[in-house]
């Protein structure tokens, strides 16, 4: 009950107070739309520890199928909001490029992301206007190749170690943030 | 005799504020406009603007995103703002003169500045005349009119994409009912203009069913109100087995339409497809991308726009210096899109909208003032030189242009010259 309580309080909030918005792109640096750190700072995030939305059960990988392209899982699903190129949209939903979030050796908070929404953003998912659904329609397989592919592509220093299945299953069944 | 001085000073007073334009600059601030048009760059570099409201005597105000009001004035002549000054505070999109009364929202509330005659700044503090609408952040922004019954009319938006519940925006997402949501979302309110402290429930519900729509203006010789309406977003993110990366570039349209007493625009249940012109039902209500909605339950578009334009601010062109075509239609600022990816992106325009002898559209649009963006071809809003948002009719009939992304304000004059 309290943490229903505490989950309203966040939501209470969202509705009420509104952060200053990212600064607009300065003329001659175009892709800095608004430093991801707004939302990515948060690295052990308070008001989301309260969060504790269970993900979904994993949908099935087809056996013996292909390993998921990590590439192909972006660009049907990241980057119709975070743009090809991971900057993001001005106002509406952040620049990826270099995320704390994404940069953590650490995979779990990430993947919580991914899995969870913006929810366990708390406060900081109010920089943005769009929250972020979960995604945890897509199997631990196809999550650890997109988490792998943006690690590579958008960490501040690319991380080349794989995220795997089974580091996937961890945050999926974990109640809440690691 | 005696007279005569007096009358010609009179004259050529008439004649200048007549006849003496500006000097356009030499590229027209980037813009590529019509024969005939040409433009130049009022101020630059102000903060990311919103809409836009030009006094009599040529004062203009114009709405920072996240901070203050813009007032600025032209002391010498030349066009250009020799005084800039930002007051108020809060944010927010909307803003209009009504007399003396300067009137702004923010994305919660609706408020008023006396003005004084001769006085770019105003004096006193606002006045709230309407507060505490909802504000979740999505589709946040409350523009505002005047009817031509001299009501004012408020939007609240929906903080939704196609009310999918907990995975909107996302594959799979699910529709729900949203007959509560829809009681204080989705719509536009009618207020009294000059009473305080007005809250949504103090408003009377004037039409429903949209998502969100940050165009409105009244038209000057019906007195009607149009709106537009911004359609929802990724088709084939919620529902890839139906809709294509194309389907969802060129879908739904982003809606042109009559403000009635009662209208309902169909959101969250159905969208407007331009290339079939025809309501349908959408993804997230069972919709395939061939299911259509139920006949005449909701408005039908007069104008149905190219998806994921963005339209942000109207202004029905009630001056005489353009050519007599432009007289009492509309010109339309679209921001420009994000949701066409991975397609190249479109908008970054001001598209002239002609009206009939019956101050109804036509159905016909024409692209007006193009080049926003810069660049032919265009991956995303980031790379968009300027985004135009604001329109506004100056007293001498300029048209002014605002921009979202870096503050420029543009003048748009008819020279007749065609080089």
């Amino acid at each position: 009950m309290r943490r229903v309580t505490g989950l309203i309080l966040i939501l209470a909030l969202a509705a009420c107070s509104k952060q200053e918005p990212p600064p607009a792109v300065p003329r001659d640096e175009p892709h800095r739309n608004a430093p991801s750190e707004r939302v990515a700072a948060p690295v052990s995030p308070a008001p989301a520890a309260k969060v504790e939305i269970t993900a979904a059960t994993p949908p099935v990988a087809p056996p013996g199928g292909p390993a998921p392209n990590g590439e192909a899982i972006f660009t049907a699903t990241c980057a119709t909001c975070h743009m090809a190129d991971g900057y993001g949209v001005p106002y509406l939903q952040p620049s990826i490029k270099g995320s704390a979030w994404i940069s953590n050796p650490d995979p779990q908070l990430l993947l919580s992301l991914i899995l969870r929404g913006s929810v366990i953003l708390g406060e900081g998912a109010k920089a943005y206007d769009n929250d972020m659904a979960p995604q945890d329609h897509l199997s631990d397989a196809e999550i650890a190749a997109v988490a792998s592919y943006v690690r590579l592509r958008f960490a501040a220093v690319p991380i080349e170690k794989p995220v795997t299945p089974a580091e996937v299953a961890v945050a999926r069944n974990r109640p809440g943030l690691p | 005799m005696k007279k005569t001085p007096a009358l010609l000073a009179s004259l050529l007073l008439a004649l200048v504020a007549r006849g003496a334009l500006p000097a356009p600059d030499a590229d027209n601030g980037g813009l590529v406009l019509p024969p005939g048009f040409r433009a130049f760059v009022v101020a630059d570099n102000l903060k990311p603007l919103r809409n836009m409201t030009v006094a009599p005597n040529g004062d203009i105000y114009v709405k920072t995103r996240e901070a203050g009001i813009y007032g600025l004035r032209d002391t010498d002549g030349d066009g250009r703002a020799d005084v800039i000054k930002e007051f108020g505070s809060g944010g927010g999109t909307g803003i209009a003169l009504r007399g003396d009364w300067l009137y702004t929202s923010t994305d919660s509330d609706v408020s008023r500045y006396k003005l004084t005659p001769g006085e770019l700044v105003p004096a006193g503090a606002p006045e709230r005349i309407v507060r505490d609408l909802p504000n979740k952040r999505q589709h946040s922004a409350k523009v505002f009119a005047f009817g031509g019954d001299g009501q004012l009319y408020v939007e609240t938006g929906s903080p939704s994409n196609a009310y999918g519940g907990a995975k909107d925006r996302a594959l799979g997402a699910k529709g729900e009912d949203p007959t509560e949501f829809l009681k204080h979302h989705g719509g536009y309110w009618r207020f009294d203009p000059d009473k305080p402290d007005q809250t949504q429930d103090d408003g009377y519900h004037f039409s429903t069913g949209h998502r969100h729509s940050t165009t409105i203006a009244l038209n000057p010789v019906s007195k009607q109100l149009f709106v537009a309406i911004h359609g929802r977003d990724q088709l084939n993110t919620v529902a890839p087995q139906f809709y294509s990366e194309e389907d969802n570039a060129e879908n739904p349209s982003e809606v042109f339409h009559l403000l009635k007493d009662g209208s309902n625009f169909g959101w969250p249940f159905t969208y407007y497809d331009p290339r079939a012109k025809q309501r349908k039902l959408n993804p997230e209500y069972g919709g395939d991308g061939k299911k259509l909605a139920e006949p005449g339950k909701y408005d039908e578009p007069l104008i149905g726009f190219p998806a994921h334009w963005a339209p942000m601010q109207l202004a029905f062109y009630t001056g005489s210096q353009f050519p007599a075509k432009y007289k009492n239609g509309a010109f339309l600022a679209f921001q420009g899109s994000w949701n066409r990816a991975p397609k190249p992106q479109k908008g970054y325009k001001v598209v002239f909208i002609p009206f009939n002898a019956q101050a109804m559209p036509t159905g016909d649009y024409e692209t007006f003032a193009d080049n926003f963006a810069g660049k032919a071809e265009l991956a995303s809003p980031n790379d968009a030189a300027h985004r135009p948002n604001g329109v506004a009719v100056g007293p001498d009939g300029s048209l002014y242009v605002s921009d979202s992304s870096h503050g420029r304000v543009w003048r748009i004059i008819y020279t007749g010259e065609t080089k």
